[in-house]
């Protein structure tokens, strides 16, 4: 009898190969990875928000109620992941969302053959910026990059590059933090 | 004295008077002639005999009853004295004894007392010096205790102003890089860091 830790692996890989099957159909290979952005996007909401995920995995709504709550709360979304987080909310499993990213993405880039590098950076990029991070990457996962692009100016300046759970940050921000950390630990042990 | 001896004792005196008045009554026979030269100084045989006898009357009298009387007065006299001075000489030595005892326990008082003093002397001496090193001993670990918390402050008041230097000076950095950087720059620096940085294989 499996236990349910594999139950549940079961229905988080499930529910990960449906939706990128289902999404690949109708919008191939941009809606994909517009859903994977999405999911990300509603993991972090939920996990932000304690009154919604209670709300949608609560026993005093029929799951007719939370299937249409799911709904109309995520409407932004592409069809599919709409449909798949509806019928989550129904089943009051939205808390394997969290899970099922990891598992999507590993099925697009086994799929597609694709790695989704993020890149953050102060300033958008430049054809000659992509270039370079694209020919790094490539040269380093051995498989074609596609970049996610998003500005955040806390970063300072420099940039953060994450792809298949890996991260490098090279950001300003950081280093600044880093020197402030080694500034700090050497002043501890200066005059005595 | 008993009451035989007092009747002795009258009894000779009243030989004695007796005698006495017998040599009174002869008077003329002392005072009958007048000598001359050496006569004067040798004894009238008419005054001497008589004197004589009546001397040895006396005497005898005296011998017969007068000295048994005397020489018991004596002799009791002399048992008494002795007496006395057996009992004073006893209580002589009981109070030597006695004054020898007083000085021993005067002498063990004393040195008791000595005794007694020296050892008080040496435990207020260490009970000082117990005193003196107990407030020392407190007195050194107020002042370590003293010492190691301006020690601390000094050094959280170092620690507190270099770290609000560090960080003073990094938000100086960061509000450089954020204000005074162009895209262009930026750019740059993105351009640089993508081929400095990490790889995504690094473990």
């Amino acid at each position: 009898m499996p236990s349910n830790r594999l139950v549940e692996k079961e229905k988080v890989a499930t529910y990960a190969s449906v939706l990128f099957y289902s999404v690949f159909e109708s919008g191939g290979r941009d809606a994909v990875l517009r859903v994977r952005d999405e999911i990300e996007q509603v993991v972090r909401i939920i996990r932000g928000n304690a009154t919604l995920i209670e709300a949608l995995c609560s026993l005093a709504y029929s799951p007719e109620q939370r299937n249409t709550m799911a709904r109309e709360t995520f409407t932004e979304c592409v069809s599919e992941f709409r449909d798949m987080l509806a019928l989550m909310a129904e089943r009051r499993e939205m808390d394997l969302l969290a899970q099922v990213e990891p598992v999507f993405v590993d099925v697009l880039q086994e799929k597609l053959h694709v790695t989704v590098v993020d890149v953050v950076t102060v300033v958008a990029l430049d054809n000659h910026l992509r270039d370079i991070i694209i020919k790094k990457a490539a040269s380093e996962l051995g498989t074609e990059i596609v970049l996610r692009e998003r500005i955040d100016k806390s970063i300072l300046g420099g940039i953060l590059m994450s792809a298949n759970g890996k991260r490098i940050d090279a950001s300003v921000f950081t280093q600044i933090e880093n020197a402030r950390t080694l500034l700090k630990k050497s002043s501890d042990g200066g005059e005595s | 004295m008993n009451k035989g001896a007092k009747k002795g004792m009258v009894k000779a005196l009243a030989v004695v008077s007796s005698a006495f008045a017998v040599i009174c009554a002869l008077p003329s026979l002392a005072f009958a002639e007048e000598k001359s030269g050496v006569a004067v100084i040798l004894p009238d045989m008419n005054e001497f005999i008589p004197m004589l006898i009546a001397f040895i009357i006396v005497l005898i009298i005296l011998a017969k009853f007068g000295w048994p009387v005397f020489d018991g007065i004596v002799k009791k006299r002399d048992s008494q004295i002795k007496q006395q001075l057996e009992e004073s000489e006893a209580a002589r030595i009981e109070s030597e004894r006695l004054l020898a005892e007083y000085r021993q326990q005067l002498a063990d008082a004393k040195k008791e007392s000595y005794q007694i003093v020296a050892e008080a002397k040496q435990a207020g001496e260490a009970l000082k010096a117990d005193i003196t090193a107990k407030a020392q001993a407190e007195a050194d670990n107020m002042i370590a205790k003293a010492k190691l918390a301006i020690e601390t402050e000094k050094k959280a008041a170092v620690a507190e102003l270099q770290e609000s230097v560090v960080d003073l000076s990094c938000d100086v950095a960061a509000r450089l890089v954020s204000s005074d950087l162009s895209d262009k720059e930026h750019r740059a620096i993105i351009e640089r860091y993508v081929n400095e940085a990490g790889s995504f294989n690094a473990k």
